[in-house]
Parts: structure tokens; sequence; C-alpha cells
């Protein structure tokens, strides 16, 4: 199990219904973290739609996780 | 009676009133303006008015003409004194006549509001003890020039005091000038460069504002919306009384009251597959500052074609993303950063999510704050990145980002299953009941809050609201014949879109939405 700190933008953050979080997670990839968020959290917007940033620089959703990684997800934002 | 003048001599309220009688009338409002005693504490003894006549009446007559059609009244006129005026002297006659009261009332209202806020008059009060001074020109104060105003009210020159505040006046760019970074060199640079600003809304206000200000030789302006009353706690440019004008038109005259060194191109159309290379390619840079992904990827896709640097930014709700891009092999594009390019509705916009306005202020400002660096070079050595900001927590970040090897750049990938149907997306009725009477159900997918305002009469019964449809609560039905509704026809195209590919071939969106229908 590893410890990731997680940020949440825009209507992620609306449906997790905080912005940031620490999870204990067996989730070996980004992706497989998002899905387990999503079914937690009933996230609507599929993977596909998301960008990750992991550490700050954003990144593949194969990317292998590791203890103390922050995570970011981001949906795109399009209000002007 | 012509619907503004001036007078040298007392004005004559009984005189005007023929000039506004009509047999269509059924009354008539009035306002006089007096001279008064006193002004901020000081006993006043007389005082004299004068004009730039030629921009003044041009201007009152823009006013009455406003007034007369914004209100419906019959006949609007104003007359505003100019010379020595003594206490108790009419300064302003303003005369409204009407089939009702209520427009008369408001008419006149306007009329007076909006002349003592844009006509051209300066006042010079004489006080009892001898001094005098120049006040009051409200028209100055709101241009920011009351500096020079109080100069030449200094030197006593009153005969040419109203010209030589019109001519003489320069923009004065001496405190970013003194930044060693800017310069003379800099400022140079900035009065050589042009900038194209795509969206005049909550991101493109401050974005305008702070281009202008700056310096910026020429301004470009693309949207083709008219101000709405909601735009307003976020598009602070803009005023009440410009609720149904195109933006561009009111946001060129503020822009040149603001800075008339700048040359603003007003462009009073949304942008297009069509015009947007035409458009990009007669700038140094652009700014996106729209609320669609359609509109933010079209522009992407033009300033990579014209080798071209833009800033992008986008809000939603208490938080915002900002996206320089420029045309070096190693920047990434909007659609390396989205290769599957959003759909409009998905995620909210600030029409439909809300948001406050310093948010889009914060990330407009961010935006006009990029261009400057790059047209000043102050962006040496800075790498690629989208930088998110909360304002909640007020907390930002800064994700670096790469050029995805796999991204076609200005390629628009179609959707599948919408390439090849030959059937039109959107549908354009005059009217609502035009729209029910073709056959198609009606469906309102707006927000629930966003119909409580709805007439009654024009109400669509049935409502799919996007956000259920998004989160999965509600099913769009697999067969049948529909009409999308939203409020501008951006969300119900994208639903549209979305259900073609789905198999279902006879849904269409109403062009332009609801507000298209109205006007």
């Amino acid at each position: 199990m590893n410890r990731i700190e997680i940020q949440y933008f825009a209507v992620l953050r609306e449906r997790a219904g905080t912005g940031r979080e620490t999870v204990e997670t067996a989730a070996a990839t980004a992706a497989e973290l998002y899905d387990e968020l999503a079914t937690r959290h009933d996230f609507g917007l599929p993977r596909g739609m998301l960008r990750v940033a992991v550490n700050d620089e954003f990144a593949d959703w194969s990317r292998p996780l590791a203890a103390g990684d922050r995570v970011v997800f981001i949906p795109p934002v399009a209000g002007g | 009676m012509q619907a503004f003048s001036f007078s040298s001599a007392p004005l004559e309220p009984g005189r005007y009133h023929a000039g506004i009688e009509d047999p269509a009338a059924g009354g008539y409002a009035s306002f006089e303006g007096w001279v008064r005693d006193h002004n901020e504490g000081r006993t006043v003894e007389r005082l004299e008015y004068e004009a730039f006549e030629s921009l003044a009446v041009k201007e009152g007559e823009r006013i009455v003409a406003e007034a007369v059609a914004k209100f419906g009244v019959t006949r609007a006129a104003c007359v505003h004194r100019v010379g020595s005026l003594a206490i108790g002297d009419l300064a302003v006659w303003v005369g409204v006549s009407s089939a009702h009261r209520g427009e008369a009332f408001a008419a006149c209202r306007y009329i007076i509001d909006e002349v003592k806020h844009r006509v051209p008059i300066w006042k010079k009060e004489h006080y009892t003890d001898g001094d005098s001074g120049w006040v009051n020109c409200e028209r100055c104060a709101a241009a920011a020039h009351a500096h020079e105003h109080a100069h030449l009210h200094a030197t006593g020159d009153f005969a040419s005091h109203g010209h030589e505040h019109a001519a003489a006046v320069q923009h004065d760019y001496s405190r970013q000038i003194a930044l060693p970074e800017v310069g003379r060199a800099g400022q140079a640079k900035l009065a050589a460069a042009s900038v194209l600003v795509v969206g005049a809304g909550g991101l493109g206000v401050p974005v305008l504002q702070y281009l202008a200000a700056a310096g910026i030789g020429r301004i470009g302006i693309v949207d083709g919306d008219v101000i709405e009353a909601s735009n307003l706690h976020r598009q602070p440019l803009y005023g009440i009384a410009d609720v149904g004008r195109p933006k561009v038109a009111v946001a060129a005259e503020r822009l040149h009251a603001l800075n008339s060194d700048v040359r603003i191109e007003t462009h009073e159309t949304k942008a297009t597959v069509e015009n947007v290379d035409g458009l990009v390619k007669n700038f140094d840079l652009v700014v996106e500052c729209t609320d669609n992904f359609r509109a933010k990827f079209l522009v992407s896709d033009a300033v990579v074609r014209a080798l071209k640097p833009a800033v992008f930014a986008s809000v939603h709700q208490y938080e915002g993303q900002v996206q320089v891009y420029r045309p070096l092999p190693h920047w990434p594009c909007l659609r390396c950063l989205w290769p599957e390019a959003p759909r409009d509705g998905m995620v909210g916009n600030c029409a439909e999510a809300g948001v406050l306005g310093p948010v889009p202020a914060t990330l407009g400002a961010l935006q006009a704050m990029q261009v400057l660096k790059r047209l000043l070079g102050l962006d040496a050595g800075e790498a690629p990145a989208l930088v998110t900001v909360d304002l909640l927590s007020l907390e930002t970040r800064r994700l670096i980002a790469r050029r995805n090897p796999a991204c076609d750049h200005d390629q628009p990938g179609e959707p599948a299953g919408v390439e090849g149907t030959s059937a039109p997306l959107e549908l354009e009725f005059a009217t609502l009941a035009e729209a029910f009477e073709s056959g198609l159900e009606l469906v309102d997918i707006r927000e629930t809050w966003e119909r409580m305002h709805d007439p009654p009469g024009l109400q669509i019964p049935t409502h799919l609201p996007l956000s259920a449809l998004v989160n999965g609560y509600l099913q769009f039905p697999t067969e049948g014949r529909y009409l999308i509704v939203c409020a501008h026809g951006v969300r119900s195209l994208s639903v549209t879109e979305q259900l073609r590919a789905q198999g279902l071939a006879e849904v269409f969106s109403l062009k332009g939405g609801l507000a298209a229908l109205r006007s």
C-alpha cells in the first residue's frame, strides 16, 4: 500500500466534495488510482477526457506510483 | 426642436414644452437642474459652464436617441446652459413625452444621468471667498484625465480649456517605463506590437483593459455577442445601459477613452473555421478568452499553423488554468495536452456553472501579464507548463507540460459517427412556436435554475438537465426525433453530436439557442 496525496480540480473537486485528500492505495499506476477513486466518488468523467500530473509534471496514465507521490487530476476547463 | 442643444441665454422650459408635444403622448416628464449655492461644504456665488460643443452635441443627441429607443417614448429633448449662471438659474432641462408615465420618468432619468456622465461639459464654481475651481467634469474623471484637468484649472486658461483638454493630454507610461526591464525600448516594443483578443467576456475584459492601458499599438477584438445583464458582474468594462449592444462596439469605445494611442479593430463575429486564419495572421500574438472548447481548439489550431504565440485561459467556478503556447519545437499546443478534444457541455462554463467575477478577472490579468512578458522578452528560460490557480485556497500549481509526439497539432479529429452524416446538426427557427410545429420533440437540457425565469407559455415540457445526463442520472431515449435546446446553442450542439455518434439520426440542435429566438 502506498500513501498518495491527491488534488482535484473543477468538476472532480465538486464530485469529491474536497479539493485534496490523502489515500492509502494498492493502485500500481495513475490509471488504477483514478479508476479506484472514480468508483468511490462516482466521478462521471471518463479517464480519456482528463489529464493526470504526478509530482508537478504531466504524466501518462501508465505511470507507476510510488509512496509519497503527489497526484493531480485535471479536467479540461472552458469557462471564460 | 433639436434633440440636444446648448443655450447661452437663460433656459425657457415653457417654450421647449411645445417641442415635445404629440397627440400620441399621454403625459410628459421633465427634469430641471438648478444652480445651487453650495458644493462640498463651500458656498458658491455663481458658476460658469463650458462645453466642447461639436463633440458634446453629437454625444447628447446619441443619448436622447438611445433613451427614445430603449424606453419607447414618443419624443425627448435636452437643453444645456453654457456661460455664466447665478444661483437658482436653470442649468439643464430634460423633457420626455410618452404614452405612459413609467417610460417617461425612466427615459428622463436616463438622459440626465448619461448627459452628466458622458457629455464633455465643464463647470467652474466661484466661491464667496473669492476663490474658484473647475469641478464636476464627470466625463474627464471617467477618462482618467483628472490630473491634467487640475493643471489647466490652475493656469486659469478658461478660453482654451475645453480644447486643450481634449487634445493635449498624453497617456503616461512612466510607471512601467521606470522598470529597468521595460524602459523606453520596452515601451517602443509594446507600441509596435499587435495583439488579437478572441472573446470580450470575463477573461477578455481585463486582458483588453490592461493591454490598452499598457500601450499596445494595435488590438483586435473578436466577439459576436451582445452584452447581457448577467455578464456585468464579471465584465465591469460594460454598464447596465450597454445591455443589448455588441460587446466589441462598447469595448472599443471604452478602450479608446482609456488610451487613444491604441488602434482598436473590432470583429463582430465568433471565431469560425472560415475566419480564424485570416484574423490570426494579421497579429503578432493571440489571447484566447472565450468560454468554449470549440473556439479554444480553433484558435490553438490556427496559431500552430500561423506560427504565432498565444495565451490561453479558462475558468471554472473558483479556479482557472493558464497556458502559453510558443511556436517552438518542444512547446505543446492545446491538442498535445488534450488529445481527446473535450466537448462543450461535458464540463461547465461560466453561464452554466456559475462564477465569481474576480476569478476570470484574476486569470485575465494573468493572461495580460503573459502577453507583456512575451512582447518584452521577460520569459526567457520559461518551460512550457499549465498553471492552475485556485482562488479559494490561493494555491497555484505549475504543471510541466511536454509536446505530445503523437499529436497532429492542428488537425482536429472529427468525433466518430458525425463525419459523413448528411443531415445538418443545427436547425434555425424564428420562434419557439415554429420549433414546436416542426414535429420534433423539444428537449430542454438547461439546468433547473436557468428555466426559472422563462416567460409563461414559453416553457419546454421535456427537461433533461445536462448535469444529470453527464453524471448518468438520466438517460437520453435511444429512439425518436428531437430538437435539443439550451440557452445559446453550444451545449445543445455538443449533446446533438454525441447522440448522432450514438446512432440517433434525427436529432438536431436549436441554432443559437433560446437567445437567438428572442432576438
